[in-house]
Order: structure tokens, then C-alpha cells, then sequence
């Protein structure tokens, strides 16, 4: 098992099926993840490149922490130029892929070029001997669990994998990346699903990515004892407390609903009428009758917010079924059941699709007319229509924005060209400057403030220090719903390395690698006075009397852009997405 | 007094104010008190349908954790409390 100096990067050229190692740059130890491809993009990738075409870079970065024994540390993070957005993007994935990679030492996985023959499909190998393009054509076209039974049928079972669909593979806008999950099954059910990811990798015509770390054991911090016993007291400490999420994200649906952001037919309202059957406490409920529960979605979680969804026959169905998936293709379809849901969320985990890009583009269908409200069985003949390029369901696939063009309908709900998530900007106007300003467009992932009565001259100070704080969060490998604080995160990496983490160095670098996403965009065409949402969020209302509207000035948007001084209350902010 | 603190999802009925020094005796009376100078903050954190709090709320007293016990909102507070309310949100 290599050591930190034997950290490598992992090179992948797609136009010449070859690969090549190099040294990771010690400079670079305390990144990972989102802050560290967005290093590798503003080094390697021309921010006015065609996000399809062959100068786009496809990065794949653990955390800083994965790879170790630190809890719920090993997300892996997927970044490129968006198709979706035209800016830089970064979605993340629970899932073992992350931990494995490092356990190889990889820090990260680059992808560049583009095959000569676009109907070709490649699959990437990486174990201890090295890293290995292969032809895979034989997965062509195939739905993402089919992929992963095939692949991983002859593979040990310490291999997990990274995959696209035929979503990915048709180039649809609003393609995801899938990440296996850590069950004996190893269900690709973990998506780095915003921003169109999966149609980067499948213009690279890469289908998949097996990793395999064999026997290497877990990553050894230099930090010996102390590091293993600050991850029993941090363990500890969780468990204690009150495991917001023990039960999954999906049971947020009635506290949402009260606070007018469980938005219902394409936005129009704040509160669903189907909140009861939509409640992911419908879900729970049904684990002794039905079978499935809640589990861990990578080795090492504590969390374990993931549920297992079985339908009415005790067959296992999807997931995790999460409270995004609910609300954009539940309540903002007028699709009345988490069973229904299910089926649509299981459809595009197949598919390869972000489950919130698909919500928001069936939600402006059925808007405009194109399909009844509520028809979860439309839905999702015109999702798997998407496998024989149907015109409708590759429209979807495209997202909200190319669907509301196609429709010619002016309700459509996005920052950037990317779907606003369940997280609605005019009840929560400090989120909608996260999504109006921030690097990566309409993503509560960036920055969640959760905050109805905040003023309005504290909204641009709380995005930017959730935007610092995610950041951080999404480069260490932490998951979010462990809510490590900057102070948690810098003394893990103290601990891994057998320094000292400043609260100066750590603030900093968040604040860097945002600058750093923020100059990417500028160079990609993006302008501060441009800035902000789509129209109908800012002139049509829900809440009581439909009085909510984004209403926040470009001024006050673009104030988060500009640093503010640090304070202590700056490290006890918790992650939150 | 003791003092009901104000989770960030829950300061809208309370217009951005992070904690709320009542005169209740119990954990009811406290969170009642709330209610009556910020009205709606009650909604969100009890369930009109079996009179004790929601699902998805926890509260913590002077740091300990509390059940969901039916008796949970009788329970008596001194004037230095501390009653944190969590609301599980937040999500993807």
C-alpha cells in the first residue's frame, strides 16, 4: 500500500486509449475532490471549449479523507465543464469508488479527448498492476444496473464501479454519473447527478470505470493514535446526538411542505395536496411488511440516510429515494405516491438521468400541456423511450431549459440552465443567492441556508460562507449529512498528515478554489450581471397569497461574490445540502 | 427565564430571532409561550393530530437528547434552561 508520496494521477487520454500515471504534486495534499478538480480544470481544460467535444476534461477526485477509516469520508467528486450550465461543475456520489481509488493512491482520474468513432464504447480498468483503456462494446446502450451485473459478475468482490447509460451515451444534458453502492448486490444507485456529467463521460466514449483495490488496505494517516482517536470521539459524538437523517432525507417532506418549498405542478405552489402519501414516512412504514430498510451507501458511513425501497410484492425497487426525487418528480408533477415516484427514480438511476433535471422538465411538459399532471405511467413510458431516442423523452433527457424551448412555454424554473432543486429561492432567498451568484448555477448542494427569516442584508454574507463551507466539505470527502463543520474538517487533516490546519489555511482555500470556479465561468462567457434566476421565480409567487417572489437585488446577489472578513461563527457552520 | 432555542428553518414566525426567553414551567408551557409571541412557530413544531411534537422534530434539553415520551412536554424546566428545537431538514 503506497504511501502519501506515492500518490498519483491518473491520465487518460480517450483519443489515443491510453493511460499514464503521474506524480501528485505535494502542493496539492490538503485538496481533493471539488476544490481539486477545480485545479485540474483551470489548469488543463479551456474554459471555451465545447463541453461535448474533445477539449473538455472529465475529472473523477476523491476526498482528501477518503480512502481513510474517518466516517462517511468517502464521496468521490465528478467535475467538467457543464453542457447544462456552460460553467464549471462539480456533482458528487456516495458509493465505494472513492475509497477504493485512494486505497490505490489515485488522487485523481483525468479523461481527456474523444474517441475517432463516435458509436465505439470504452470501459477503463484501474487495480494495484496499473490502469488500462479497454473496448466495451458489448455494453453499448445498456441501462446502468444491467452494466454493472455484467461487469462485476467475473470481478472480485472488493471491485466497485463508476458507469453511464444511454442517457450519457445519447449525450442528454441532463445525464448523471453512477457510483456503486458498498451492498454484496453493488447497485449503481449513487449519482453524481447535476449538471450533465454523464454526457461529458459519454462523449469521451467511456461507459465505465472498474476499480479494483484488491487487498490494499485503508489509507494510514500520519497522525497514528490521535488520528484514530479523534474518529471515535467524532463517531461517538454523532451517535449521541440527534441522527437527523437516521431515517433518510425523504421523511423532510412534511417540514418542507410547511415551510412552502415542497413545490407542486412545476413550481406554481409552495404546498403539495399529496404530502401525506408523498411523505418518505410512507417508506419507512412499509420496511417490516415489504422488506428493504435503511442502510449505508459507502464503507464507513455512519449516516446511513439511504433507504431500500421495495414495491408492494416485497421486490426490491430503488435507491435511495431521496427528498430531491420526491419533490421534483412527485409534488411537482402532481404524482401523488412515493410508489410511483420509485418507479421513475429506479427508471432514470437506469437511465442515467438527474432525477431533479428529469422532475423540473416532465414538470414544464405537463405545465405546457404535453402531458396530463400526475401521469406517473406517461412519465415513464416517455423516460424509457429515451433507450430508442424517442424525441419527447430525449427532449426530457435535455433538461428543463431545452424542454421549456421545445414547449415554447415561459414557466421555466432554472439558474444558469440548470433546474432548481426542491429548495425553492423565494421562500429560502439566502439558497437563491447560492443559486444566482455561485459557481455552479441552480445547486442547493453548493450552499443551503435554510434560513425563512433571515433579513436581506445578511443573505449575501450567509451564501458565500455555505458556498465556503460546502466547498470545503465536498473536497474532503465528507458527507454533507455528517455536517463536519471547517474546524472538524481541518482537524481531520491535521490528524491525516501530522500538522497543524489553520483556521486562516482552511478558509482560505475554500475561498480559493470558489475563486477559482468564479474565474473559470468568466472565462467561459458567464457575467456578474447576468446573475440571478429565471423570471418566473421572480415575478410569480407561492407561499400565503402567493406573496413569496425572489426578490432580491443584483446588488445584494453579487455582494457574496466579494469576500467577507472572517469570523469565528464562519467555523461552526455546519455543512449543509 | 428559560430559553427555546430557535432552529434556522423555524425563524420565519420569529422574524430571524434565535432564541426566545419564556415563562413556561414545563416544556409545553415554554414552547406555548413561544407560540404566543410568534405566531406560527407552534405549527411547526407540534402535531395537532396527537398533541406532542412532530416527527421530524427533536428537542434537547440543556444538551441531552430527549425521546418522544408522551409525557415529553410536562416535563418541568428551571429558569437557566436551554431548550434547543432540531427540525430534521435539509437534503437532496
Amino acid at each position: 500500500m503506497p504511501g502519501f508520496d506515492d500518490d498519483r494521477l491518473l491520465h487518460v487520454d480517450m483519443t489515443n486509449l491510453t493511460t499514464r500515471f503521474e506524480p501528485f504534486p505535494a502542493k496539492w495534499k490538503l485538496l481533493g475532490g471539488r476544490g481539486l478538480s477545480a485545479k485540474i480544470l483551470t489548469a488543463e481544460c479551456d474554459p471555451t471549449c465545447d463541453p461535448l467535444g474533445p477539449g473538455n476534461v472529465l475529472v473523477m477526485a476523491p476526498g482528501v479523507m477518503s480512502g481513510t477509516t474517518a466516517p462517511t469520508s468517502g464521496r468521490i467528486s465528478i467535475g467538467a465543464k457543464s453542457p447544462l450550465t456552460n460553467g464549471i461543475k462539480e456533482a458528487n456520489a456516495g458509493g465505494n469508488p472513492g475509497q477504493d481509488l485512494m486505497k490505490l493512491g489515485i488522487r485523481a482520474v483525468i479523461v481527456k479527448g474523444q474517441p475517432a468513432d463516435p458509436n465505439r464504447r470504452y470501459g477503463l480498468r484501474v487495480d494495484a498492476s496499473g490502469a488500462k483503456v479497454v473496448a466495451a462494446d458489448e455494453y453499448k446502450n445498456l441501462m446502468n444496473y444491467a452494466s454493472c451485473e455484467k461487469l462485476l459478475a467475473s470481478e472480485p468482490k472488493t471491485a466497485s464501479a463508476i458507469t453511464i447509460g444511454p442517457a450519457g451515451e445519447l449525450r442528454l444534458k441532463g445525464a448523471s454519473v453512477g457510483c456503486t453502492d458498498s451492498d454484496r448486490e453493488r447497485r449503481p444507485a449513487r449519482h453524481a447527478a447535476r449538471g450533465g456529467l454523464g454526457a461529458v463521460m459519454g462523449s469521451k466514449g467511456l461507459k465505465w470505470v472498474l476499480v479494483d483495490p484488491g487487498k490494499a488496505k485503508t489509507r494510514q494517516p500520519l497522525g497514528g493514535k490521535d488520528f484514530n482517536a479523534l474518529t471515535k470521539r467524532y463517531t461517538q459524538a454523532y451517535l449521541e446526538g440527534p441522527q437527523i437523517f437516521k431515517h433518510g432525507t425523504s421523511t423532510v417532506v412534511p417540514v418542507a411542505n410547511m415551510l412552502n418549498t415542497f413545490v407542486y405542478k412545476n413550481r406554481t405552489e409552495g404546498q403539495s395536496p399529496d404530502v401525506q402519501t408523498l411523505d418518505g414516512a410512507r417508506i419507512v412504514e412499509n420496511f417490516p411488511t415489504r422488506g428493504g430498510g435503511m442502510h449505508n451507501c459507502m464503507t464507513g458511513c455512519i449516516v446511513k440516510c439511504s433507504n431500500i425501497v421495495h414495491d408492494k410484492d416485497g421486490k426490491y425497487k430503488t435507491s435511495a429515494l431521496e427528498f430531491e426525487t420526491i419533490t421534483l418528480l412527485g409534488s411537482n408533477c402532481a404524482i401523488k405516491t412515493v410508489d410511483e415516484v420509485a418507479i421513475l427514480d429506479r427508471l432514470c438511476d437506469e437511465l442515467g438521468l438527474d432525477t431533479i433535471e428529469t422532475g423540473a422538465a416532465l414538470g414544464v411538459l405537463m405545465d405546457s400541456g404535453g402531458m396530463e399532471w400526475g401521469d406517473s405511467a406517461a412519465a415513464a413510458r416517455v423516460l424509457e423511450e429515451i433507450t430508442r431516442g424517442g424525441e419527447t423523452g430525449c427532449m426530457i433527457g435535455h433538461g428543463v431549459v431545452e424542454t421549456g424551448r421545445r414547449r415554447n412555454h415561459a414557466r421555466v424554473p432554472h439558474a444558469r440552465g440548470q433546474a432548481i432543486p426542491a429548495w425553492d429561492p423565494r421562500p429560502l432567498k439566502a439558497t437563491g443567492v447560492t443559486y444566482a451568484a455561485g459557481p455552479m448555477g441552480g445547486d442547493h448542494t453548493a450552499g443551503l441556508i435554510i434560513n425563512p427569516g433571515m433579513p436581506m442584508d445578511q443573505f449575501a454574507r450567509a451564501s458565500q460562507e455555505a458556498q465556503l463551507v460546502n466547498m470545503v466539505c465536498d473536497s474532503s470527502g465528507f458527507c454533507q449529512f455528517i455536517s463536519p463543520t471547517l474546524d472538524d474538517i481541518r482537524e481531520f487533516y491535521g490528524q491525516l498528515y501530522g500538522i497543524t490546519v489553520s483556521r486562516e489555511e482552511i478558509a482560505n482555500q475554500g475561498w480559493e478554489c470558489l475563486a477559482d470556479e468564479w474565474a473559470f465561468n468568466e472565462k467561459a462567457g458567464w457575467r456578474d450581471e447576468d446573475n440571478g434566476v429565471a423570471r418566473c421565480l421572480v415575478e410569480e409567487g407561492i407561499g400565503p397569497g402567493h406573496a413569496m417572489k425572489f426578490d432580491v437585488p443584483l446588488e445584494i446577489i453579487n455582494q457574496s461574490k466579494q469576500r467577507f472578513p472572517v469570523r469565528d461563527e464562519l467555523f461552526a457552520i455546519k455543512a449543509s445540502g | 427565564m428559560p430559553t427555546v432555542l430557535i432552529p434556522a428553518p423555524y425563524r420565519g414566525p420569529t422574524r430571524g430571532l434565535d432564541r426566545v426567553q419564556t415563562t413556561g414551567a414545563t416544556i409545553g408551557a415554554c414552547l406555548a409561550a413561544v407560540e404566543a409571541q410568534h405566531p406560527g412557530f407552534g405549527a411547526l413544531v407540534l402535531d395537532p393530530a396527537t398533541g406532542g411534537i412532530h416527527r421530524f422534530v427533536k428537542l434537547i434539553l440543556n444538551r441531552e437528547v430527549l425521546g418522544r415520551e408522551a409525557s415529553l412536554l410536562d416535563r418541568p424546566v428551571a429558569d437557566s434552561d436551554e431548550i434547543e428545537v432540531l427540525a430534521a431538514i435539509g437534503g437532496g
